[in-house]
């Protein structure tokens, strides 16, 4: 006996089940069991907290705000990683599924939300791996507001799929826009305050620096995880309208170029 | 049911716009099966696409009554690095149906063997359309849309896929692209041409023989 779709599917429920079978696949591809997308998932943000570690270890410097170095450059680097390797995964979206399209009910858009919602959930259990593994060397650990540490990081991922939907549209039109996200991408690794506060900057820089989303969203997960730090310049309000706006224009952009992306 | 209302595709190329389907207006009926044959090139698969939604059209109207299959052939829709279970396992998530009758169902009526359970890239293209008739068998759609199966399989699984078909002709139709007429004749009772972006249906099957013929 073959096995029959129910009739009429809830449009909202049939796409919630698209995104949920296109996690599935994406976790099986990208976490198979020959690829150790798990261990480099883990081991790039390691590789940074650590060599940075030992950074400020060697200029005698300590974390600002009263908090400690390891956790500090921890909240600053998985999320700074989560916002970019969102972007990365969605903007490859359509190249790397085109089989998918020819499921007429995968769009473009799940596809995005699929792979952020693994990069997200992925990000969340590296980002507990590293807390964890730094809390067992101190005596008492205490998150101050988790709620607004998880709405950081949340952000940071739906940020994310906002820039890999616009970038993944762009990729249709040129392929060369897949090739300058690197070095495009590359300096915000230095103005997000992966290693720094904005109110430890002048007043002159840290006016331009408040415009990147990214450093809200890593100020945002500081003053949730650290006692002794409350960003007095937050405002997840203004991330909330860039990831409308990204989505706004990524939506758009794709009904532009849908046509476009051929199949065969 | 699928209406296509003048519908109209052109795809860019370096000597100009290459226009591969000329305001195209076609009525599929419920539960008939229609053949259309076309050159290499005709536009055969661009139309199949756009009829089961999975390409849109520059302009034009399409129409869809009931489910409508995803373009089943030798081509797309499988992951190369999955295998063969868990691209129907994806599959029928993304249709709501019950996935673990459909990998059965799909894998018994396959029969490619413990290649099931291997990645498809290691697939030949016969095992790959052989995988994809037995999973489209497993899910119930109200049309099937089929892409160039002449060569799926040997003549044991052609005469399979044949039976499925006109097990279901109650209550499924199927439209066949392809460019040979004895495909055509082995499922369709109808026939149409598709050349220089226009679609010509007929109700005899020697007569699109004959039309066909005269441009190919």
């Amino acid at each position: 006996m073959s096995a029959t779709p129910p009739a009429m599917m809830n449009g909202l429920t049939a796409q919630v089940r698209v995104i949920y079978a296109l996690a599935l696949r994406e976790t099986r591809t990208r976490f198979g069991a020959n690829n150790l997308g798990y261990v480099w998932a883990l081991l790039e943000p390691l590789f940074w907290i650590l060599t940075f570690a030992g950074f400020f270890a060697v200029a005698n410097r300590s974390a600002p705000g009263g908090m400690e170095v390891i956790p500090f450059l921890a909240t600053g680097i998985i999320t700074f990683e989560l916002v970019l390797k969102t972007a990365e995964k969605g903007s490859q979206a359509i190249n790397g599924n085109k089989a998918l399209l020819f499921y007429p009910q995968v769009h473009t858009l799940d596809l995005i939300l699929a792979r952020g919602a693994l990069e997200l959930a992925t990000y969340a259990v590296v980002f507990v791996i590293i807390i964890g593994g730094w809390s067992m060397t101190v005596p008492r650990v205490r998150i101050d507001d988790l709620l607004l540490l998880m709405s950081g990081l949340g952000l940071a991922g739906l940020l994310g799929m906002g820039l890999g939907l616009v970038l993944c549209g762009l990729n249709v039109v040129s392929p060369t826009v897949d090739r300058i996200r690197g070095p495009l991408f590359r300096p915000l690794f230095w103005v997000s305050g992966l290693f720094f506060i904005p109110t430890s900057l002048p007043t002159s820089a840290r006016e331009y620096l408040l415009y990147n989303p990214i450093l809200h969203c890593i100020e945002m997960v500081r003053s949730g995880f650290f006692p002794s730090y409350h960003s007095p310049l937050v405002d997840s309000g203004y991330v909330v309208r860039w990831i409308v706006a990204l989505f706004f224009v990524g939506l758009t952009l794709e009904r532009r170029v849908r046509h476009k992306v051929q199949l065969s | 049911m699928i209406e296509l209302r003048s519908v109209t595709k052109a795809y860019r190329t370096r000597a100009g716009d290459h226009l591969v389907l000329n305001k195209i207006d076609a009525v599929f009926p419920e539960r008939v099966s229609v053949g259309i044959l076309g050159k290499n090139g005709a536009g055969k698969s661009t139309l199949l696409r756009i009829l089961g939604g999975a390409e849109q059209p520059d302009a034009g109207v399409v129409t869809r009554k009931g489910r409508v299959s995803w373009p089943i052939g030798f081509a797309g829709g499988f992951n190369g690095s999955l295998s063969g279970d868990e691209n129907c396992r994806f599959v029928a998530r993304i249709y709501g149906a019950d996935v673990d009758e459909v990998v059965d169902f799909a894998e018994r009526f396959a029969e490619i063997g413990e290649y099931f359970r291997m990645p498809v890239r290691t697939y030949s293209s016969g095992m790959r359309a052989r995988l994809a008739f037995g999973l489209s068998m497993a899910l119930d759609f109200d049309t099937y849309l089929v892409d160039e199966v002449t060569a799926v399989g040997d003549q044991t699984f052609q005469a399979k896929c044949q039976a499925a078909f006109a097990d279901r002709q109650e209550r499924s139709s199927v439209i066949i692209v392809s460019h040979q007429m004895a495909t055509i004749r082995k499922y369709c009772a109808h026939a149409a041409v598709l050349s220089d972006g226009r679609l010509h249906f007929y109700d005899d099957l020697d007569e699109a023989a004959a039309a066909y013929e005269a441009v190919a």
